[in-house]
This record gives structure tokens, sequence and C-alpha cells, in this order.
């Protein structure tokens, strides 16, 4: 019995960290290009987009799971859809009712969480088979990693476009804002870098 | 019968969450609505207030005002009276919508108490290409319709931005976006105009 649950407890730590960083979802499994790209020119609506995604991605997860044994094989991905656009649309309903301004600089891309490949990914991969408690931890490691991404990019966003971090200044009054790197071009930019920085850390962590 | 039956037994779930998902949105909604509405409604009154520094307040006005748009459809429009401190009218500002480059444009538009010249406009939703087209949104372009009279704005493709009159400048690399905003505020403000002198409150500038 005890070993059980050391053995529970490991795999739970293991799914915990596996979106942090093993299988982070931006930086290993690539998934949800289209908001880590598109809402990670300043902090503040990356952090507020992260905040939905894991809204999003716990409810559904919890949903899916509950439901895994009742699901019919044919009709799942429409299941899950159903199931993510309601607490999309109830999340998009908050954001527009409770900070109106991030709702207009999200814009459209708080509706587009539905279509997150992130969200389907987890309740195609890991709530349609585990149980309850092991889809929790998996929705807010893979909500953490994708927020503490999207957060990591923002930030070198808007340090080098603007000079400031959560529109606070810090950088001395010499420097010079790259104005590009509030562009598309900027996004792909720091995207890339950092992909490849992951990928050389974590090659030099397989080799020790 | 049978199949009805199979196709009962493939789908209850789907058909049963349908429902129940559609109550959560619908408790969700009835509950955060009321706040939306009063959201818009106050970003209304900042960005008029701001167009129109002197009223202190704004009246919805009874008179109903339809125009037309494109394509024959009509469209109510709602028209404010902006009053300022000594109960006095210092404008209107009224609500226009069109068809911008990827999504429609809606603008605040506020003219003078007369119908005269253009107060300004402000953006309320547009979902114009960012670095593009939402250049629409900047100040130093909307200025330049600050002061323009009534008549029908044109649109430029070179000119001084400075210069207040009836050409407008087009933002260079959006001149969809650009022309979409004349042309909305040119569509609605001739026929809010006729209406509204046709209905007597304002002079038919003579």
């Amino acid at each position: 019995m005890a070993n059980d649950t050391k053995v529970a407890a490991g795999l739970y730590k293991q799914t915990l960290l596996a979106g942090l960083w093993r299988e982070n979802p931006v930086f290993r499994l690539l998934l949800g290009m289209c908001p880590t790209l598109a809402v990670t020119a300043a902090v503040k609506p990356a952090l507020t987009m992260g905040l939905s995604v894991i809204f999003v991605l716990l409810c559904s997860n919890i949903v899916v799971s509950l439901m895994r044994n009742l699901l019919k094989p044919h009709l799942r991905i429409l299941m899950f859809t159903l199931t993510i656009a309601t607490f999309v649309t109830i999340a998009d309903l908050f954001l527009k009712a409770f900070t109106p301004v991030m709702s207009e600089t999200l814009g459209p891309y708080v509706p587009l969480i539905i279509v997150n490949c992130i969200i389907i990914c987890r309740a195609e991969a890991c709530a349609s088979k585990n149980n309850l408690i092991v889809s929790i931890i998996d929705a807010l490691g893979m909500g953490v990693g994708f927020t503490l991404t999207l957060c990591v990019l923002a930030g070198i966003r808007e340090l080098l476009s603007t000079g400031e971090i959560f529109e606070v200044p810090v950088m001395p009054d010499a420097f010079v804002p790259w104005v590009a790197m509030s562009m598309p071009v900027g996004a792909f930019i720091t995207l890339g870098l950092l992909l490849g920085l992951v990928n050389i850390i974590s090659k030099k962590k397989r080799k020790t | 019968m049978l199949k009805i039956k199979h196709f009962i037994q493939q789908s209850w779930l789907l058909i049963v969450s349908s429902f129940f998902f559609g109550l959560l949105i619908a408790i969700a909604s009835a509950a955060w609505s009321p706040r939306i509405e009063q959201n818009k409604i106050d970003k209304l009154n900042r960005l008029t207030a701001a167009l129109l520094p002197e009223a202190k307040h704004f009246i919805e006005i009874d008179t109903e005002i339809e125009i037309e748009l494109a394509k024959g459809k009509r469209k109510k429009i709602k028209v404010y009276k902006a009053v300022s401190d000594a109960d006095e009218c210092v404008g209107w500002s009224f609500n226009a919508a069109g068809q911008g480059f990827q999504d429609k444009i809606e603008l605040v538009v506020a003219v003078d108490k007369d119908f005269q010249s253009i107060a300004g406009f402000d953006v309320l939703a547009s979902n114009e290409t960012p670095g593009f087209g939402d250049k629409i949104k900047l100040p130093n372009w909307r200025n330049q319709f600050a002061g323009a009279p009534v008549e029908e704005l044109k649109l430029v493709k070179t000119g001084d931005v400075k210069k207040i009159d009836s050409e407008i400048v087009a933002i260079s690399g959006a001149t969809v976006s650009s022309e979409a905003v004349v042309k909305i505020i040119n569509n609605s403000i001739t026929q809010i105009k006729k209406q509204m002198q046709e209905k007597g409150l304002i002079g038919n500038g003579k």
C-alpha cells in the first residue's frame, strides 16, 4: 500500500514537471504557436493569456477526465471542442466584464483559445486516458509551463522594444528602444533564439 | 426505429452536455452582461468626452435617426447631445460603423453644435493589421479630422497632415483602412445632418 502511494506520488511529480520543462508545450512540443507569437509583445497581455489558458485547460481536463468512460471514439473530438468552447466563452465574457482593456488588447486571440492545440492535445493525450487527479496535475503543469514561457518571451520583447517590464521602466535613459521587437519579426527572432537555447541546454543535460 | 435508437445511443452524451454547457454560458452571460454593457458605455463616454472637452454629460436624443448603408441596408444610429455645465448644447456625437480592411470598424464621431465641422473621432472597435491599419487609432492621424468641415472628405495619398481641411492624408501602407474611416464618416455624417435638419434639431445653416 505504501509502495502504491509512493509510485503515485512519483507519477504526479513527473506529470507536473513534464509540462514545465521536459514536455514544455511551447519549447518542446511546439504547440500553441499562434498566441505565443501574437500576444507576447508585452508581459501583461501574455500573463492574461496564460491565465486564461490555465483556466480553460484545467476545466476541460476535469470535464473530459470525468466523462472519459462515456466517450464514443468517433465523437470524442467533437466533445473536446464543445467542452473547450464553453469554457473559452466563459473566460472571454469574464475578461470583457472585468478587464475590458486587456480584453481589447487580446482581441480575437481569446476566442482563438478554442483551437489552441495544447488544450485539445492534453484532452486527447492525457485527460481522456487518465484519472481526475493526474488530469488536474497535468493541466496545471502544462498551463503553468505555457504561461511561464509566454511571460519569458514577452519579458524579453517588452524590455527590448520599450525598455519597460510590466509597464515599469527599468532600462537606463541612454537605452534606444528596438521597435522591431514589438512587431511580428521580433516574436519570431526571440522564439527562435529561445528554442535554440533550450535545445542546447537539454542536449547538455542528456550528455551528463 | 432502430436508427433512432442507434443515434441516441451514440450521441446522448453530446446532446446532454450541449444543454448543460449552454446553461453554463447562459448563466455567465446573464451575470456579467450588465457589466460588459456598462464598460462599453463608460468607454463611449470617455472617448466622446475627450473629443468634446466642454461637454459635461451626454443625452441620447429621442428622435430616431436611420441611415442607409451600402447595398441598401438601413441602420438605426444613436445620436447623443453633448451638454455643457450651463445646459447649453456644445456638440453632437454618434456611433458609426463600416467595413474595414479585415473586420468591421466602429467609430464614435463628434461634431460641433451646428453640424458645421467635425470635432473628431475615435475608434471604438477595430481589427486592423497591427503596425499598419491600426494606425487609424493614433492621435496624430486622427487630429487631421478635428476641425475639418462636415462636407465630403477626400482621401489623398500625399499632403500635409497638420493642415486642417477636407483633404485627409492616407496612412502609407494602410490605404484601405484610411479609406474605410473616411467612407464611414462621410456616409453617416451627411445623412444624419440632413435628417436632423428635417426634424428641426439643428438649424439648416442659412
